[in-house]
């Protein structure tokens, strides 16, 4: 967590932008809008996890971000011509700044009270796209039309997926640097012990406000992306259930931890796909899916999938040192005094 | 010497609960000041007061000169002071070096934190660098990417304290630091608590019930029973004083 | 004005059914610091069980009346044996985490949910018949079903049923003892882990009897659940921590809602309980007769 990510980190993150252009010459539509969705999610997944696995916050407004991404970057493209370069970062803005303003009176709050003073939030926030609909077409939902960037027409999965993948990847340059801050060594602190963290100097209210607005940004990259390969959005998407489907993806795959979320996000973004193709079409059996997922998760694997493999979170016993302290004689070296 | 921290007058209430009443004291520059009473007398309460978890409701606290009253809690490492905590609150998810690290906030530049450049580059070779030579004088050095869950309790307080040096404090406050340690740990810790006091010139509170370690290395010693200040003298004055055996009448509080 | 009267007097009536469910979900966090986001379920999951023993098994109404609650009561119980006895038992170092155990029980919400949707018999949308058919009560211009009085006879019972309970009764002082301080309560000898059973198997029956009696004035569908943020509401303007309070949190709910809707518009009654939610936290985080450690110091 400190120093700057290393190359062996960074890599990957080149295949991810090659794959993006080379796996739509060759893979069927399907298989790209799969991926596309999971690289959504994995964005949004990782924002929550810096407010809820790093920093302990436990809020539940993200979906209302990722709302105004979505709707934000739609329609600044759709009715004032703002073109996606430059409405994506500004509808990320824009959920950045609410997320500010509603995070100075929460953060006062102890945990219980976060969650459904948040979580009401979320409920406010989807109420307002679902009634307002002179802007956000209510319960028929928007039509989007596809976004260009700088003339490169982007409306399917194929065109859409290396833009996509290069979002992604900066995301997760973004995520790589911050975590090895220190910002982020801050944004840990203030999770496992709010006194140490003042007594050393962070000023735990900003640092939570700051968490707040990371948090709702990638949420807002998220819809923004979101806009690049949809053409349809529909308040209902924007609800608790999109909320507790996150939030399992972080708990399964691993929270706090990088690798884990990608892990989540992948194992349960392909189970609607999976309960799809089954033959009895078992969709249905969706919520129960989860719900069981997410309880048993929790039982078993607190740490998530990739806990269960972490160095870091591998409980040992005792180091193998010995736990005698160093002869008195020699107990301080320093250098100058 | 010239008394660089000083506690005045300060009252403290917990509902009605009268936690500290009109309690002084002052602190000699390099001095080791031993804060003593039996449970429940209000000593956290004064650190407490000091790192400003909890207000007084009367009374002013100076360290060199500034009142830090009404600081925020965060603000109080600035004025140089440091402290440890009798619970072992620990940055358990992350390592004995970024515990460290991160004690050292309060000293490191701010820099763009998304993504490379030099600034970032100096400030984090630097604060590595400071982290390393503090862990190598309280010899934690070898345990440096150690998860801080997973030490044992004496190097658990070792990084406590580490944590607190790497603030470069002036004013460390100890919150029990031998409390659960064995004989062979506590002597450790009072060399430790010697040299930085008389080579670094830190000054030093220290809240103990261990009295091996009172005895041995206090220059002064304040004894507090029930929110009120009962004796303050030298350790040898403490030990015969009736006040303060009294208040300890029937428990077995002394070690050596 | 008549048709102010009777917003207040329905108001009244839902809002007995929100404080039920309050109720149940302050008992087990008053006990166990435990929110329980799967609150809303267990009112869905007693509809669905009166529905069974009613109409299915074709038990009498009183029958069902007491087996439903003990029903949802082992349910209750069996799971904060099974899966939050397993959750906080893992500790890190000496961190007690509320979180998972909170997430447990939003997947118990989803599990009930998706576990009712899935069985053929919830396929139809369906109606629980009310404990009392009959005429209409009409007093002057207002309108009550005998259902109506029925739900406030009810929780009435209940509120004072469970005061006694807590004050002077053996089983209540040790369920009191073991929320404040669990280890000082298992020195004295308190099973602290049955207790803690108890408590969730008492607040689970309780949200199953709210669900009995809230089914009737709805059609039932798995997403009954929804109830639990009104409940939320109602515990918080209360005080989450007064039972008593949520008594008057959820009349105070129910009539501000029918308000709203006579005075703003009914598409503004979906989103009332949120935005009082969020007014409350923001302004008077510990309710009408909470005690103020809503917020946190540091």
């Amino acid at each position: 967590m400190h120093g700057s990510p290393p190359l062996r980190h960074l890599l990957p993150l080149g295949l991810l932008i090659a794959a993006g252009f080379v796996l739509p010459q060759f893979l069927p539509e399907y298989f790209l809008y799969i991926a596309n969705t999971l690289m959504v999610y994995l964005i949004l997944a990782i924002g929550l996890d810096i407010l809820l696995g790093w920093s302990g916050q436990f809020a539940f407004a993200h979906i209302a971000f990722y709302g105004i991404g979505i709707y934000g970057t739609a329609l600044l493209n759709m009715r004032l011509g703002v073109p996606f370069v430059l409405g994506m970062p500004l509808a990320a803005a824009a959920a950045a700044a609410i997320g500010f303003l509603i995070a100075i009176p929460a953060t006062r709050l102890r945990a219980v009270y976060l969650a459904l003073a948040t979580f009401a939030f979320a409920e406010c926030a989807q109420w307002v796209y679902r009634t307002w609909d002179s802007v956000t077409k209510g319960p028929d939902g928007l039509r989007i039309s596809a976004p260009d960037i700088f003339g490169y027409v982007v409306g399917t999965d194929k065109r859409a997926l290396p833009v996509i993948a290069i979002i992604l990847a900066l995301v997760l340059a973004a995520t790589l640097y911050l975590g090895r801050s220190k910002l982020g060594r801050s944004l840990c602190a203030i999770r496992d012990s709010e006194h140490v963290a003042a007594a050393s100097g962070i000023d735990v209210k900003r640092t939570k406000v700051i968490a707040f607005t990371i948090s709702a940004f990638y949420a807002g990259v998220a819809g923004g992306t979101y806009t690049l390969f949809q053409s349809f959005i529909h308040p209902d998407g924007l609800g608790v259930w999109t909320l507790v489907l996150v939030l399992s993806m972080i708990v399964v795959g691993g929270s706090g931890t990088l690798p884990g979320v990608v892990l989540g996000v992948v194992l349960l973004g392909l189970l609607p796909e999976a309960l799809r193709a089954a033959p009895r079409g078992l969709l249905v059996w969706q919520e129960f899916a989860y719900g069981l997922i997410l309880t048993l998760a929790i039982m078993f694997m607190p740490r998530g999938i990739w806990g269960l493999f972490n160095r870091r979170t591998r409980a040992r016993r005792k180091p193998a040192l010995s736990v005698e302290a160093p002869a008195p004689a020699r107990a301080l070296q320093h250098q100058s005094p | 010497m010239s008394t660089i921290f000083s506690i005045r007058d300060v009252t403290v209430r917990f509902g009605g609960l009268l936690a500290l009443n009109r309690f002084s004291m002052d602190v000699a520059q390099g001095a080791i000041h031993a804060l003593i009473g039996p449970n429940g007398a209000g000593k956290s309460t004064v650190f407490n007061c000091v790192s400003r978890f909890c207000t007084p409701v009367s009374g002013d606290i100076v360290f060199d000169g500034k009142s830090l009253i009404a600081l925020p809690p965060h603000g109080v490492v600035a004025l140089g002071i440091a402290r440890t905590f009798q619970n072992i609150e620990q940055l358990y998810r992350m390592t004995v070096l970024e515990n460290v690290l991160v004690g050292l906030t309060s000293r490191a530049p701010l820099y763009f934190p998304f993504g490379p450049g030099a600034a970032r580059a100096r400030a984090e070779r630097q604060a590595v660098a400071d982290a390393e030579e503090v862990l190598a004088q309280t010899g934690l050095l070898p345990y440096r990417d150690m998860l801080a869950g997973n030490l044992d309790f004496g190097h658990q307080k070792l990084l406590d304290l580490s944590r607190a040096l790497a603030a470069k404090p002036r004013l460390l406050l100890l919150d029990e630091p031998a409390a659960g340690l064995r004989n062979r740990e506590i002597s450790h810790v009072d060399a430790i608590l010697v040299d930085l006091a008389r080579r670094r010139g830190i000054t030093i509170v220290l809240v103990e019930h261990v009295m091996q370690l009172v005895m041995s290395v206090a220059d002064t010693v304040t004894v507090l029973s029930f929110g009120e200040k009962i004796a303050e003298g030298v350790p040898a004055a403490i030990r015969s004083d009736a006040n303060v055996i009294e208040a300890y009448l029937g428990r077995e509080a002394t070690h050596a | 004005m008549t048709l102010v009267l009777q917003g207040v007097a329905s108001g009244i009536v839902t809002g007995c059914v929100y404080a039920l469910v309050a109720l149940s979900l302050v008992i087990v966090y008053k006990s166990t610091d435990v929110v329980n986001f799967a609150g809303g379920e267990l009112v869905m999951l007693g509809g669905y069980f009166g529905l069974f023993f009613l109409i299915y098994a074709d038990l009498a109404y009183p029958i069902m009346f007491v087996l439903v609650p003990v029903a949802i009561f082992v349910a209750g119980a069996l799971f904060d044996r099974i899966t939050l006895a397993k959750v906080s038992g893992r500790t890190f170092v000496k961190h007690v985490d509320l979180v998972p155990l909170v997430v447990a029980t939003i997947g118990l919400s989803y599990l009930l949910k998706g576990g009712v949707r899935v069985v053929p018999y919830t396929e139809e949308v369906r109606r629980l018949p009310p404990i009392f058919t009959g005429p209409p009560l009409f007093f002057d211009d207002i309108v009550l079903q005998v259902q109506d009085i029925a739900i406030i006879g009810v929780t009435t019972l209940i509120m004072v049923a469970l005061w006694v309970f807590f004050r002077f009764t053996l089983l209540g002082k040790a369920l009191r003892a073991t929320s404040q301080n669990a280890r000082a309560a298992a020195l004295v000898g308190i099973p602290v882990k049955t207790m803690r059973m108890a408590v969730w198997g008492l607040s689970a029956s309780i949200a199953g009897i709210a669900g009995v009696m809230l089914a009737p004035k709805l059609l039932m569908t798995p997403d009954m659940g929804s109830v639990v943020m009104l409940a939320f509401a109602a515990a918080i303007i209360g005080g989450f921590s007064s039972l008593p309070g949520c008594v008057v949190g959820g009349i105070m709910l129910g009539i501000v809602q029918n308000l709203v809707g006579i005075f703003l518009s009914p598409q503004a009654i979906a989103v009332t309980p949120f935005f009082v939610i969020m007014l409350v936290l923001l302004l008077r985080p510990q309710g009408l007769f909470g005690e103020t450690i809503a917020l946190k110091k540091v």
